[in-house]
């Protein structure tokens, strides 16, 4: 069953683009990626999911129900992270998260001290001396206090130190495994990797692929930026599996798919003064999005 | 339900204080009125020498100062005033709340359609009124029985004090409606005090020129403390029209709330 059915959405801000002919589908129990740069269009599409704004064309269903004529039924299975996260400055924590559960029926409110137990979040504060993370820890619990069955996260893990990221993907990969269905809206390749099966790519308000995250991964790029410390011919790194590569003198950027070991035999027959690997900007994936369509 | 608890627990504090200020105004400026009522020959002497328009437009060729409902009718103009102010706070701000605050994604996220937020919204501002009202009312009757003489006409009184929230609630409904078709209005109290002030300056402007079309477009004219006195009464026509303006642009507000796209952060 598809708990998210998406049909060539678009929306207009005026002549501003939102999103353009936006087309996918979750299915339940599923953990679903969906990346893009900011800005691409993933806070506009989940805002259409859950009424907050309203398409221009094409409709969207979630639970087989459409998402604006049945906005209030559905939503009550959803639970709902926004990217920015703000709340009513003069209450408490306490208070908010029991507003927040006012509006389901049959909630535990035990959940409420579970889930600021395991985020560690201090009820009694007030909203407005929270930092940036502990605000984000309330949107989490407000989130999945009333264990909705479909979990829309944008950008979750902004604001939050690794340890409190990694309880996070815990809780969710726990809540997954009790049947919730989770988008996962993410700029960070890296974390959409770990926990999602398949992932949609967004760039400037159109679906560039979807992909399986296994192909993803296969498609796994590293990025090498080295210094020499002899002189060698900008063609020295064009082996396979090398793209973008920029030469400058003695300076080499390039990102490398495929065996590391024959790359770090070809850096370590030469001298050089500085290496350093790492993920590539998303940006960088998405040029080869571009690449393999021309 | 949960939303009006909520916005009330948000807005009752507020109310409190404007109710306080209301009523320290009339607490204040009645003190004025043993010495006004005393030598009151001297000071009709005095104002008869203002040039008319500038009589007309403070009401006081038609209001009586030496007597207390003519002095507390003189006085009731800015309470009303005041009275203004708040309700159009109140109503500017009790949805556009939500986009400044940045809490829309909060609350339209969970399971409730527009429509009752809406409804739960106005209605909290509308129990604001009331109570406030209902302590005003009070309150000013007991500060007018301290100087209450021989005559004194309650209905009158009664019907002056009741003019307030039927301003109010035209304030309130402008409020609404203003804030769901401004796109981002970032402070609520100059809008108020703007939009209020431009009301009761047309006010003054119809007295003054003694210009029957300007009175159909200001509520302050529809309830004009000095024709509630000598009419004893109010007038229908206005108070169909003070209505009918309520409901439009409430009505408005519904339509144009459940359609628009609220905006993100």
């Amino acid at each position: 069953m598809n708990v998210i059915e998406i049909d060539h959405l678009s929306k207009y801000y005026g002549k501003a683009r939102g999103i353009i002919d936006v087309s996918f589908t979750v299915k339940e129990g599923e953990i679903y990626g969906f990346i893009g740069p900011n800005g691409a269009g993933k806070s506009t599409t989940i805002r259409t999911l859950l009424a907050l704004i309203y398409p221009s064309s094409g409709n969207a269903r979630i639970f087989g129900k459409d998402c604006i004529k049945e906005g209030p039924n559905i939503r009550s299975d959803i639970g709902y992270l926004p990217s920015e996260v703000f709340y009513y400055d003069n209450m408490k924590v306490i208070d908010l998260l029991k507003y927040s559960a006012s509006f389901y029926k049959n909630i535990d409110q035990n959940r409420i001290y579970e889930l600021a137990d395991i985020m560690d979040l201090d009820l009694k504060r007030k909203i407005e001396d929270l930092s940036y993370g502990n605000k984000k820890k309330v949107g989490i619990v407000q989130g999945l206090l009333h264990r909705p069955r479909l979990i829309i996260l944008d950008e979750p893990t902004s604001g939050l130190d690794p340890l409190m990221q990694q309880k996070f993907f815990d809780l969710i990969t726990a809540e997954n495994e009790h049947g919730a269905t989770i988008l996962f809206s993410s700029h960070i390749l890296s974390e959409v990797q770990k926990l999602c099966s398949r992932v949609a790519i967004i760039k400037e308000g159109r679906i560039m692929s979807i992909e399986d995250i296994k192909t993803l991964r296969s498609n796994n790029y590293k990025k090498f930026k080295i210094d020499m410390d002899e002189t060698v011919s900008d063609d020295y790194f064009n082996i396979d599996g090398v793209a973008n590569l920029y030469a400058d003198q003695n300076s080499f950027s390039f990102l490398f798919k495929g065996d590391i070991n024959k790359m770090i035999d070809i850096i370590h027959s030469k001298k050089i003064n500085n290496l350093i690997v790492e993920e590539p900007a998303l940006e960088e994936i998405f040029m080869h999005y571009y690449e393999k369509e021309a | 339900m949960n939303i009006l608890s909520q916005e009330l627990k948000m807005s009752v504090a507020s109310m409190l204080y404007w109710t306080g200020a209301l009523v320290f105004f009339v607490f204040i400026f009645m003190f004025m009125y043993p010495p006004i009522s005393r030598d009151a020959a001297i000071i009709e002497n005095v104002l008869s020498n203002f040039p008319l328009e500038l009589r007309r437009a403070l009401g006081i060729t038609t209001l009586n100062l030496s007597q207390l409902l003519g002095f507390y009718g003189f006085i009731f103009v800015y309470v009303l005033l005041i009275g203004s102010v708040y309700a159009m706070k109140s109503g500017i701000s009790v949805l556009s709340e939500e986009v400044r605050s940045k809490t829309v994604d909060f609350l339209l996220a969970k399971p409730v359609s527009r429509k009752t937020v809406v409804s739960a919204k106005i209605l909290s501002v509308l129990s604001n009124l009331i109570v406030q009202n209902i302590l005003f009312i009070v309150i000013s009757y007991l500060i007018i029985s301290a100087y209450k003489q021989d005559y004194f006409d309650m209905a009158v009184f009664t019907l002056l004090d009741l003019s307030l929230i039927q301003v109010q609630l035209f304030f309130a409904a402008l409020g609404f409606f203003l804030s769901v078709i401004i796109k981002k209005i970032k402070s609520v109290l100059p809008i108020s005090l703007a939009m209020v002030f431009v009301f009761f300056i047309l006010q003054m402007l119809g007295e003054s020129l003694n210009d029957p079309k300007l009175v159909y477009i200001t509520p302050f004219s529809y309830f004009n403390a000095a024709d509630i006195i000598n009419n004893g009464s109010y007038q229908l026509s206005f108070l169909l029209i003070n209505l009918t303006i309520i409901l439009i642009l409430t009505g408005s507000t519904y339509l144009i709330y459940l359609r628009k796209d609220l905006p993100s952060i």
